[in-house]
């Protein structure tokens, strides 16, 4: 692998080169405190003010970039008496400073979208993209993280363009595809050349950064006694009981990909609309006639993880926990995929 | 694209939620992981606040009804209209011939200049707000004991308690963020865990204790407990002496409220009372939690100078983690309160009745005159449009149609309004009884401030701009102001407003906006140098000294008899929030809790032969509605909940427009009715 | 990209009353090269919009061997369909498909047939038993054995005539609660046992009704000695894209809208067992 470099001090000018180019969406820290994933504004003022907040810094950042391809809330189509208007398709984004968990979420969900029928919506967004991720040097969510767990994290072996490694003043710069690499040449002048001895710097960052996440879990375990004959109802019944049925846990999800559809209108003119929706809501199931397959809580909670370490597993070979953790810290009543495993793995009470 | 920090528009938690804004729609609510409250979790409303925002129901230009219908007009024309019929009117028949409804989901700058409306261009004190119908009882009943009827201590002294005595609040429902703090401190740092409720809640399943008792008698095991405790010697002696006044009143008063007799009126097993009494009063982080369970009722100031006397008892009041903790259950109805949206006082619960107080607030809105009379409470002020004392009524972001008591007593009155200006998001029930109907921007459209049920006051920040012609409530009432030709209502932004606010409140003395920033501060908060006020009467009262307000037990108004031999109470459910206006238009919630139902107990079902889902008439005195059962284990025998929120069944046909003589809240929780098999 | 989330518009050219709630809708596309090209197969559904209420899916009844229109046999009992039900002729409406595996067909051919439905079950199955009326003596014995609530349920009173008359066809009635003049049978449709021999030789037995309903089905037939694999249903779930992505029609690792909705008992046997009710 090739090693690039550049330094902190010109992230700002890449991102500013790049803007032109792409639709960027990268950590921004807001005027209010927290930093989360934005789209950088093309116009130059507030492409400015918006700089200024950059922050790559581990920080916990709420929602993962899954919302560039996928938001909460987007138009499906607009109709105007029985004319039917599709929303246009938007231009090719660059995911910037994309953690690797949260990549990996991407790159699940990209194989989800494609497969059996391609959802356009999602599609249009992610075909063109460019990932460039940043490695966590500490985990952003210290009590949650397990990326070592699940081999997610905190740096990526594959599946980025490029991937960022802070080594101090400035990031050296591994280059994981031909696109990674048009995109550095087109910026050559920000990207120089590493020193003979940073390949083995690289090397210690991340088996540094490695040991720094201290939560850790048997994950290949917990998706062998997944995949085998168990029987987890106690879990799953003392789960459901506790969980206050927020929705969050699947909302941070960076691989959870379900919807729900709406229309509305107004005279003429409407629209429909998608927005996240989650297994972990009885309605969700609930077929018109009143009958619901997975009307118990338990059972909710038994798809909520079976679907995760085992269905997804056995189809694609991925499991679909990218071990963030976000499910635990956004969680009110502290339920999390890390604790579940646990509990499959060493009988443990977590929860 | 734009992503906001702003406060969540539906319970008093007032989590810290950032809007997502693309190509000019609202398209994700995400917790704000920052913020005290929310700290990267919300609830299912939080997480899904976002959506109405966007419905294209939403009102878009100002409508004025000629011959029973809406047509669309400009603002101008609008606005003279109701500048020229309420002018007239208070010409012909005085300032109180007119009343302002104000609103617990609006701003607290808005609340300040409707009162400042009603009292400084109308004179009249007929202001008030959807609080008389929550926690007015509150705002008396902790004054009386404690001198600040607000909640006592904040939102994160939860994470810390050891015991909680929860009643009348179905706290996961309502404040999923403050019940899921409970829960985690039950399940993680066991604490002990009391609850006084006559229906199973979500969390009577982690309770030590659950006392269910007969709906209405809460007087009663209070006085119960503090009998036990007395009895023996549980009480903080040093406490009472140091800091309290009244116990020997108390200690006679209570001398008779034996378990025995207790059990007797309440139906909850002396040994429950006798055990929730020994672990309240021994464990020293014991919150006291409570919400309108305790006070939609006649006998609501009681309950809560009840409660106010068991936390001062037992020396529960001015620590971290203890207290009694009215939970507020709109997003600003705290801030309604305090910024004077209220019949009988001023911002900051400066008295209307006060000359001092009337003479501050006439200097600083340049005034004279200032009514010394308390004015008319919502209910009141209902029934008055019905008598014809109150003539026109103007209504801001409140659908009394659907949430007041006794909805057919409610529909005749607005039907005899003389002139109906109703201001929403929405074109509301209430609304469809207006003669002009003004569209307000939504909490996503407009700068301003929320204060939480901690008294925190914090920012709300636009992220769009409203819909069509939508203005923010604040600026319409300014526009009223101004063409009634009162000029002391200009502002450039909401920040300016709270400068007024500042100067005349003392409370708020100290919340600049830029103070404010990022997560807001609680009052009291006098000074620009003051830090808030996390927790109250920390040292000594806000009075001085605490006062027991001994109370003996009174009957509710309505008990059941050998016709109507049900009761009846009525409140929220997790999903949806008040008259569904916003969360009607919700997808998630609304298919979550798409249908009005009554909860049956399976006994009583089994008997009239009803099946879970099958449909029933539910009859009161007052009118009847035909809605789904829902057969659970969750209500006592006898008894029946119906979640308010449904126009296709709303609960308050049935509701009792029976109200506390002191804080006039109507009594919502309970009332007879009989329950027929259709 | 293509989108396939766009529908197409069509026009109502027909409506039959079924019974008391269930309308049958004859629709035919706008667009001729939409028309010429939308092929389907028996048990297939399409997702149907009204515009500005919503989509739902539909099963497509008729057959496929009558072309140039589609029909679709509607209960009112949700949002959508409920607005379907407002409905009136050349009324525009919505429609995307088809989408979903299908019947076997080849498969059924000279095997004994038997059709087992419960109330709003019947349409579903519609498609496939016309598919055989047409070509009818490609395949054995034909049995329809069809329960409803009341005789007001029972759909396409005028077709179980039809059928009736067609030579070595039979078609069972049954209802639970019987008005006057009823001349059928009376309970729940395993109570045909009872009227018919339900004989498992070279037979394929082919299901669609509530979930109870199916429960009692699948024992009786196992107890007339049934193979899980020559029982096949169809299933309803909740659903939105129809297409495998908003995820509500989950059970385990399929999706009924892409894998299903047509099932063998053997396989519905793999789901996770919870989550049904049979």
């Amino acid at each position: 692998m090739t090693l690039k470099k550049i330094l902190k001090s010109d992230i700002k000018e890449l991102l500013r080169q790049s803007a032109k180019e792409w639709e960027v969406y990268a950590p921004v820290t807001a005027e209010e405190g927290d930093t989360l994933f934005t789209r950088l504004p093309k116009e130059k003022g507030k492409l400015e003010k918006a700089l200024q907040g950059i922050n790559l810094k581990d920080e916990w950042v709420v929602i993962s970039p899954k919302d560039a391809f996928f938001p909460q809330l987007e138009d499906m189509f607009h109709f105007d008496k029985e004319k039917i208007i599709d929303t246009p398709s938007p231009s090719k984004k660059l995911i910037f400073g994309v953690r690797p968990c949260d990549a990996k979420g991407i790159l699940f969900s990209d194989e989800f979208f494609k497969k059996n029928y391609e959802d356009k919506y999602y599609l249009s967004r992610a075909k063109d993209k460019l990932m460039i991720a940043v490695g966590c040097l500490t985990p952003p969510r210290p009590e949650a993280c397990f990326c070592t767990s699940a081999k997610t994290g905190p740096f990526l072996e594959s599946g980025f363009d490029l991937q960022l490694v802070d080594a101090g003043g400035a990031y050296l710069v591994e280059i994981g595809s031909d696109k990674g690499s048009e995109f550095v040449n087109a910026h050559a002048k920000l990207f120089k050349n590493s020193e003979k001895d940073e390949e083995d710097k690289v090397k210690k960052i991340k088996s540094k950064a490695a040991e720094a996440v201290n939560l850790k879990v048997d994950f290949e375990k917990a998706l062998e006694i997944m995949k085998g004959k168990n029987d987890f109802t106690e879990n799953y019944e003392r789960i459901g009981e506790r969980c206050i049925y927020c929705g969050g846990c699947l909302y941070v999800c960076p691989t959870c990909t379900c919807f729900n559809v709406l229309d509305d209108k107004k005279g003429d003119k409407g629209v429909r609309r998608r927005n996240w929706d989650g297994c972990v809501f009885r309605g969700y199931t609930r077929e018109a006639s009143g009958h619901n397959p997975r009307d118990k809580k338990s059972l909710r909670t038994t798809r909520r993880y079976e679907h995760k370490l085992k269905y997804d597993y056995s189809a694609t070979g991925m499991s679909g926990c990218i071990a963030c953790g976000r499910c635990l810290t956004s969680c009110p009543v502290k339920i999390g995929m890390s604790k579940f495993i646990e509990e499959i793995t060493t009988g443990k009470r977590t929860m | 694209m734009d992503k906001k920090l702003t406060t969540c528009i539906y319970c008093g938690c007032g989590c810290g939620l950032y809007l997502v804004e693309d190509g000019g729609l609202v398209v994700g609510a995400y917790p704000s992981v920052k913020h005290p409250v929310s700290k990267g979790c919300l609830c299912v409303k939080g997480w899904n606040a976002y959506e109405f925002v966007n419905s294209m129901e939403r009102l878009t230009h100002p409508l004025i009804k000629e011959n029973g219908k809406f047509r669309k007009a400009a603002w101008d024309e609008a606005i003279k209209l109701i500048a020229k019929k309420f002018k007239a009117i208070t010409k012909e028949s005085g300032s109180n011939a007119v009343a302002f409804l104000s609103s617990a989901k609006t701003t607290n700058e808005e609340n300040y200049l409707m009162m400042k409306l009603a009292r400084a261009v109308f004179k009249t004190n007929n202001v008030d707000h959807c609080a008389r119908l929550c926690h007015a009882s509150t705002v008396v009943g902790l004054a009386a004991t404690f001198g600040s009827g607000a909640m006592t201590n904040s939102i994160n002294e939860f994470e810390e308690a050891d015991c909680f005595l929860i009643t009348g609040s179905d706290t996961t429902a309502q404040h999923p963020l403050i019940g899921s703090r409970i829960i985690n401190s039950v399940l993680e740092r066991s604490a002990k865990l009391l609850i006084a409720d006559p229906r199973k809640i979500e969390l009577s399943k982690y309770a030590a204790v659950h006392m269910q008792q007969k709906n209405g008698t809460d007087v009663a095991w209070v006085n119960g407990m503090m009998h036990v405790i007395i009895k023996e010697g549980l009480e903080d002696k040093a406490y009472i002496a140091l800091r309290t006044e009244g116990f020997e009143a108390l200690k006679e008063l209570v001398r008779e409220y034996t378990p025995e007799y207790v059990e007797k009126i309440t139906t909850i097993p002396k040994e429950k009372l006798i055990e929730a009494a020994r672990t309240y009063a021994t464990t020293k982080k014991a919150m006291i939690v409570y919400s309108m369970g305790i006070t939609q009722h006649t006998t609501g100031v009681d309950n809560v100078k009840s409660l106010a006397n068991l936390a001062m008892l037992t020396g529960h009041v001015g620590f971290p983690s203890t207290g009694v903790n009215p939970l507020r259950g709109q997003n600003n109805v705290q801030g309604a309160c305090d910024l004077g949206a209220l019949a009988n006082v001023y911002s900051g619960y400066q008295k209307v009745t006060d000359p001092t107080a009337r003479k501050k607030f006439e200097a600083a809105w340049n005034v004279e005159g200032l009514p010394g009379e308390v004015g008319l409470t919502v209910t009141e002020i209902i029934s008055a449009l019905g008598n014809g004392k109150v003539r026109g009524l103007y209504i801001m972001g409140e659908n009394p149609m659907i949430s007041d008591p006794d909805q057919n007593h409610v529909r005749e009155c607005l039907e005899k309004a003389e002139f109906l200006v109703v201001q929403d998001v929405f074109l509301t029930d209430t609304a469809a009884y207006a003669d002009v109907v003004l569209p307000a921007a939504s909490f996503a459209e407009k700068n301003g401030t929320f204060t939480n049920t901690e008294r925190r006051c914090e920012r709300i920040r636009k992220i769009i701009p409203p819909p069509g012609e939508a203005k923010a409530d604040w600026k319409i009432l300014c526009e009223v102001a101004k063409a009634c030709g009162y000029k002391g209502m200009n502002y450039n932004d909401t920040s300016e407003i709270m400068e007024e606010i500042r100067k005349v409140t003392p409370i708020y003395g100290g919340m600049s906006y830029k103070r404010l920033d990022p997560h807001g501060l609680s009052w009291p908060c006098p000074s620009l140098e003051h830090p808030g006020t996390p927790y109250l009467h920390k040292d000594k009262f806000s009075k001085g000294k605490g006062s027991f307000l001994p109370r003996p037990f009174i009957e509710p108004k309505e008990n059941p008899d050998d016709e109507f031999n049900f009761i009846l109470s009525t409140g929220r459910i997790y999903w949806h929030w008040h008259t569904r206006t916003m969360t009607g238009r919700t997808s998630t919630l609304e298919r979550e809790a798409p249908a009005p139902y009554v909860e049956l107990h399976p006994e009583d079902a089994g008997k009239m032969g009803i099946r879970n889902g099958e449909k029933v008439k539910v009859t009161s005195r007052r009118g009847h509605v035909e809605l789904a059962a829902r057969v659970t284990g969750k209500v006592a025998v006898k008894s029946c909940f119906i979640p308010f929120h449904y126009r296709e069944a709303a609960a308050n046909v049935l509701t009792i427009n029976a109200i506390d003589p002191i804080a006039k809240i109507p009594e919502y929780k309970v009332c007879a009715v009989k329950v027929e098999k259709i | 990209m293509k989108n396939d989330y766009l529908p197409h518009k069509a026009k109502i050219t027909s409506i039959q009353k079924e019974s008391f709630d269930t309308n049958t809708y004859k629709v035919v596309f706008d667009d001729k090269k939409i028309k010429d090209t939308f092929d389907y197969k028996q048990g297939q559904f399409a997702e149907i919009s009204v515009l500005g209420v919503g989509e739902a899916p539909i099963s497509i009844t008729s057959s496929p061997t009558r072309k140039g229109f589609l029909e679709f046999s509607i209960r009112n009992t949700g949002k959508v369909t409920r607005a379907i039900h407002d409905l009136k002729v050349n009324d525009p409406l919505f429609v995307r498909g088809p989408y979903g595996n299908s019947f076997p067909y080849d498969e059924l051919k000279g095997k004994n047939l038997y059709f087992i439905a419960g109330g709003i079950g019947l349409p579903p199955l519609r498609s496939l038993i016309n598919m055989v009326m047409d070509n009818r003596k490609e395949f054995g014995h034909v049995k329809i054995l069809y329960g409803a609530k009341t005789p007001d349920e029972v759909c396409f009173k005028k077709e179980l005539e039809e059928w009736k008359n067609i030579p070595n066809t039979e078609v069972w009635l049954t209802v639970d609660k019987p008005c006057d003049g009823w001349g059928c049978s009376v309970g729940v449709v395993t109570e045909l046992w009872k009227e018919t021999n339900v004989h498992p030789e070279n037979a394929v037995a082919i299901l669609c009704g509530p979930p109870i309903m199916i429960k009692f089905v699948i024992a009786r037939l196992a107890e007339s000695g049934f193979k899980d694999i020559d029982i096949v249903m169809t299933l309803e779930r909740y659903m939105k894209c129809g297409i495998g992505k908003c995820g509500h029609c989950n059970i385990g690792e399929k999706f009924v809208c892409i894998d299903g909705p047509v099932f063998t008992y053997n396989q519905v046997k793999a789901f996770p067992t919870k989550e049904h009710a049979f």
